[in-house]
């Protein structure tokens, strides 16, 4: 039985968490940017999976890695204006239309891949993306795996941190989505185009969760399965909620559950007697706890899930 | 007429309907540069409506607009802020959690576009509060300020996207009487400046003390324009505003008065922050009398209504219904005890709005032995209730199994009355119970409250207008600022409630 | 009488509604189908052959329907509260191992013990509800997200249990828990067929909501659902009307569990629920949360759970197409309900 507390082990461990918070974090981010506008978009585990497959799907047939993650970033935005269309343009009660499109983007997903690959003795795979050699800062003991030893999407993940907390502290833009959040009628008042805000944000969180889901098929694993996002757009959810709304918080946060999935992972195989559904379950009981903690107090946008139209009084 | 028309701002004969509503009729109105003007009335006199016409929040159906001499056709609010504009509405259009300096770059162009400016807008605020005497911090959260600031904040935004024209409307409700001097004292100095400013109020107080001239407004029509100066009295803005038109004639029977049914002793609430909305208000009702409670909007009689209703605890003071203490019990108590409320806001929390009428009618005696078995509800005899309600009360629907939220306001309005007066209830609280209705509706509704009088019941009317409380009232009470003013018999002079209703005591002290 | 000619009206538009909203599922699934080269009649043909083509077929979508019908009517429960209980997995699984463990682990003659086992359930129901109400009810917690966690939390427990501590010592390591004996087992309903006495539950279940919506504590759970302004200022004590509800709403869902592990697969295995839970949202919306509407529904969607698996087999049509109908046929309803929304008029 490997020793737990070698330093393999911890630096194995943290490296782990960092790749495995990945898919959560980019969901989460995007997802920032459509709740601070006001709309709760509970169809990220669908737009994450349409991600994962056509990220898979144009990397496989043209062999390029970015294609992949332009197809991903596309078809995510595409199929998250649905739920645009249905929140803000129909008005239809948030909830069910999201949980709709999340059941919808599984199915749709499975018979897509069945159909583009129909059934194969092995699933098809691609190369994913490398680690990055970034010279000395690699080599650096213990940080340099942990922290420099990551594929180019991890950092595109964690440079998308900073963007996001610049762009909603320091933009106009910015500024407009926190008013559309809050007090639409006031933003109106002052000639923002309430709606299109709504449109552009429900659209940046497609455009994120693709990328989530992209991650986990051609940035970590090498192929696509069903059921691979596991619930992890609807964790993303819960993280932008106890993060408040917050770029940093839900980096912290979503490195806590991957830091729970790498722990369970790393256990296991080193043959602890936990049993690993515990382990396996951590994620989703850490999301009831946090959220419970935060929900009392939280500050949702106060135009949160009501669909905006100006009218005469 | 030309030197009216080349006024900063001239509107001419204009007119505004919302349904079968007439809000304005042939309205005219001149603004002069540089001057203070008051626009004068009661609630639902059409004041605001008037203004927002201006601001283009809502076109006119007849008449013109005229800017500095220039017809114009005001849109949209862009359009009146491009033409020189700006308007401080009674809600504030303030996002809360966001500071000044935020809230006044919303929608503005930046220097340094897409990214904000945020150091050089803080610097023009700090520059031009300090030129105005604002006294306003540009890092603070408009949550964290006080109302009185928020206000200077809108009126800066208005000056700094180039305003001229400055509306105000209402602007003293929400102010203590400090923060009203301070107001006062910027308006003072923004006329210096060269704006013009619409004073919107029904304050007589505030109108003799800052405006140059004042146009009245009356049940949507104009019922005068003179100009403010030392010979003008009270008395005669209040015989204006108020008129001595009487239109209803009601029939009024002379019911002998019972024992006290309702009995509400030195009672006082405080709000969730902390703020005193209720001062040691103490009266009586007794059975068959009708006590109005004259005031005007936001002085707490929607607090009052729920704190005898029960959806709102008190803080000292106790309420007795029929020599029962109520205070501290649930709302269910009250209805049991014979407390029926129409409330303020009936689509809020009065109806169900996508229910039928007949189940609407049955939510506070389900329950009963009428409406239920021992498991199940009796949808026969809650049919049967439902048509008679209907036949009963004139309501214009095809049946009782018609969606409420289909019905006109009227309408609405009596299906309240149908459930609330149904009951026979020993206590009715009615708040504002014409508002918003048109002449037919207003005249049944109040025939209805007059009805019951006659069954005994004990009837507190809350209600802004006047008119409404002469008409039905046996004693006026007036509320302003969560206490209670005084009250006078249904004869008193109508000025004296006037004064009272503004917040300044009778002469006379009992 | 003109007054039921209403209500017929009503559920009428609410019914075409949702059958416009299969037809566009279908037709938009059949393009699909003609573009990548099926035909589309051939398979839905397959489809509902697959569901009703012989007395066999049919008590095969009749044993599907018992816990689609259950779990749906346990959703619609809480929609009308508008509380978005959308965890009915997890409140099934739950319902299921405190049934079985009870019904394994207890040693009493089986006429005393299924009873007890049924009783276990439902209280683990109210139980998994209770708490998901209270943290709603007192803390604020999101019900969307706290059931969907408890979903996984309650597939993680499953697996536990039968790879673990319930695992059948005489199971070859698979990971499942003994079977269950005879006696503890519900009856068959048509001999030759997996059709129990589950259906007879199921559908006593049905015409009990049916009651429930008529009777005072549903006439209250509606009015909080409606408006829980109006509830307050009616003299309805709302956090515990909310808490309530989710329990009820629980139960459903638990007892669904139960009826499937004693009446058809007679022990515990890995992810028992499968895809109920998503399909008893479908249903309960479909159904427009009125209890036929929604005996219909799970009828319709029994049969394409397991026509959709002829489809596959006999027209080659993955099986996935059945969720995407499945999402299609939501969007379409609440894009109708709304468009009818915006047609209503004002009368007088």
């Amino acid at each position: 039985m490997g020793s737990i507390l070698s330093e393999g082990f911890f630096i194995s461990l943290l490296a782990g968490t960092i790749r495995i918070s990945i898919p959560i974090l980019f969901a989460a981010l995007g997802e920032i940017y459509t709740q601070r506008s006001g709309i709760l978009n509970l169809g990220i585990e669908g737009i994450m999976i349409i991600g994962a497959l056509s990220g898979f799907v144009g990397t496989f047939f043209t062999g390029s890695l970015l294609v992949g993650l332009l197809s991903a970033m596309f078809f995510g935005f595409l199929y998250s204006l649905i739920m645009g269309f249905l929140s803000i343009t129909i008005k239809a009660n948030q909830v069910i239309a999201g949980t709709a499109l999340s059941i919808l983007g599984a199915s749709l997903a499975s018979f897509l891949y069945r159909v583009i690959f129909g059934v194969r003795k092995l699933p098809p795979t691609i190369k994913t993306f490398s680690d990055l050699d970034l010279g000395f800062l690699s080599r650096i003991p213990v940080l340099g795996p942990i922290l420099f030893r990551h594929n180019i999407m991890v950092y595109l993940a964690l440079a998308l941190v900073l963007v996001t907390w610049f762009v909603l502290e320091k933009t106009t833009f910015g500024l407009k989505v926190k008013a559309v959040g809050e007090y639409p009628r006031a933003a109106d008042s002052k000639g923002v185009h309430v709606n299109l805000i709504r449109y552009i944000c429900v659209s940046i969180g497609g455009v994120y969760a693709g990328l989530g889901g992209a991650f986990l098929s051609i940035g970590f694993m090498n192929t696509y399965m069903d059921h691979m996002i596991a619930g992890r757009g609807f964790i993303a959810v819960a993280v932008v909620i106890f993060s408040r709304w917050n770029p940093y918080r839900a980096l912290t946060a979503a490195l806590i559950f991957g830091g729970a999935n790498a722990l369970q992972m790393r256990l296991q195989s080193i043959g602890v007697e936990i049993p690993n559904q515990l382990l396996l379950s951590l994620p989703y009981i850490l999301t009831i706890l946090v959220l419970v903690g935060v929900s009392k107090k939280a500050e949702f946008p106060a135009a949160f899930t009501i669909p905006y139209s100006r009218e005469e009084k | 007429m030309q030197q009216e028309q080349s006024a900063a701002v001239h509107l001419e004969r204009v007119t505004k309907n919302f349904g079968h509503i007439t809000a304005n009729r042939e309205v005219t109105f001149t603004l002069k540069e540089g001057s203070i003007h008051g626009l004068l009335g009661e609630n639902g006199a059409g004041k605001t409506t008037l203004m927002n016409i201006l601001f283009g929040l809502h076109k006119p159906d007849e008449g013109k607009i005229f800017v500095n001499g220039s017809e114009q056709h005001i849109e949209n609010p862009t359009d009146a802020m491009n033409l020189g504009i700006g308007m401080v509405h009674q809600h504030f259009m303030l996002v809360k959690p966001m500071t000044v300096t935020e809230n006044i770059m919303l929608g503005m162009k930046s220097e340094k576009a897409p990214l904000l400016d945020k150091n050089r807008v803080r610097e023009d605020i700090l520059k031009l509060s300090k030129k105005y005497g604002f006294k306003i911090n540009p890092d603070e959260r408009i949550q964290d300020i006080s109302v009185g600031s928020q206000q200077r904040v809108e009126i800066l935004t208005a000056i700094y996207r180039g305003s001229k024209v400055l509306i105000l409307d209402e602007p003293t409700a929400v102010l203590t009487p400090s923060e009203v001097e301070e107001l006062f004292e910027i308006l003072t100095q923004l006329k210096k400046e060269g704006q013009s400013v619409i004073l919107i109020s029904h304050k007589l107080e505030e109108i003799l003390s800052i405006t140059d001239e004042v146009t009245i407004l009356r049940n949507g029509e104009n019922a005068g324009t003179t100009a403010i100066d030392t010979s003008v009295t009270k008395e005669e803005l209040s015989r204006l505003m108020i008129g001595r038109d009487v239109l209803f004639d009601f029939e009024k029977s002379e019911v002998p008065l019972g024992k006290a049914e309702l009995e509400v002793n030195n009672i006082s609430a405080v709000n969730e922050r902390g703020v005193q909305i209720l001062s040691d208000m103490s009266f009586e009702i007794r059975e068959g009398e009708i006590l109005g409670m004259a005031g005007v909007d936001g002085n707490g009689q929607k607090e009052l209504c729920e704190v005898l209703t029960g959806l709102r605890k008190i803080d000292g003071g106790e309420i007795l219904v029929g020599g029962e203490p109520m205070h501290g019990t649930s709302p269910m108590n009250y209805i049991r005890k014979g407390v029926f409320h129409i409330p303020e806001d009936r689509q809020r929390s009065g109806l169900a709005l996508g229910w039928w009428i007949e189940d609407n009618l049955i939510i506070k005696n389900y329950f009963s032995d009428r409406f239920s078995g021992k498991m199940l509800l009796n949808r026969k005899a809650i049919h049967e209730v439902g048509e008679k309600a209907v036949q009963d009360y004139n309501i214009k629907a095809p049946n009782s199994r018609v969606a409420v939220k289909n019905l006109s306001g009227g309408n609405q309005q009596k299906v309240i009355l149908a459930r609330e007066l149904g009951e026979h209830p020993k206590v009715l609280i009615a708040n504002q119970p014409t508002r918003g209705l048109d002449v037919g509706a207003m005249e049944y509704v109040r025939q209805k409250i007059l009805d019951q009088k006659t069954e005994g019941t004990a009837i507190l009317l809350v209600s802004a207008d006047l008119e409404e409380i002469y008409q039905l009232s046996d004693r006026i009470a007036v509320i302003y600022n969560g206490t209670l003013m005084g009250i006078v018999e249904n004869d008193a002079d109508v000025q004296e409630v006037g004064l009272m209703m503004a917040g300044i005591k009778a002469k006379r002290e009992n | 009488m003109k007054d039921n000619l209403v209500k017929l009206k009503s559920f009428q538009e609410d019914a075409l509604a949702s059958i416009l909203a299969i037809l566009s599922a279908f037709f938009v699934c059949g393009l699909m189908l003609a573009f990548i080269g099926h035909n589309p009649f051939a398979a839905y043909g397959a489809l509902f052959r697959g569901a009703f083509g012989n007395t066999h077929k049919i008590a095969e979508t009749l044993v599907k329907t018992i816990p689609i019908l259950l779990m749906a009517l346990g959703t619609s429960i809480a929609f009308k509260c508008k509380i978005w209980n959308i965890g009915g997995n997890g409140q099934y699984t739950f319902g299921a191992i405190t049934s079985i463990a009870v019904g394994l682990y207890l040693d009493l003659p089986p006429i005393i013990l299924l009873p007890i086992t049924f009783i276990a359930a439902v209280l683990g129901g109210l139980l998994i509800g209770g708490f998901v109400g209270v943290l709603k009810a007192k803390l604020n917690a999101n019900e969307v997200i706290t059931t969907l966690m408890l979903d996984y939390i309650m597939l993680y427990i499953l697996s536990y249990m039968v790879n673990g501590p319930m695992m059948d010592p005489e199971g070859f390591g698979f990971p499942q828990t003994p079977i269950l004996p005879e006696g503890l087992r519900l009856m068959t309903v048509i001999p030759g067929t997996r059709l129990h006495f589950g259906i007879v539950i199921a559908v006593v279940m049905m015409v009990l909501t049916i009651y429930f919506w008529k009777s005072k504590l549903g006439f209250r759970i509606r009015l909080v659902g409606e408006d829980q302004d109006v509830a307050l200022y009616s003299g309805i004590h709302v956090p515990k009307h909310l808490i309530m509800t989710m329990m009820i709403s629980a139960g459903f869902a638990a007892l669904a569990g139960w009826v499937e592990v004693f009446g058809l697969h007679h022990r515990l295995q890995e992810n028992l629920a499968g895809n109920l839970g998503s399909i008893a949202f479908v249903v309960a919306l479909l159904g427009r949360l009125n209890p036929i509407g929604i005996g219909i529904g799970a009828l319709f969607f029994a049969a394409l759970s397991v026509g959709g698996a002829s489809m596959q087999r006999y027209e080659g049509v993955p099986y996935s197409l059945v969720g995407i109908i499945q999402g299609l046929v939501i969007i379409f309803v609440i894009s109708k309900v709304v468009y009818e929304r915006k047609k209503e008029k004002t009368i007088g």
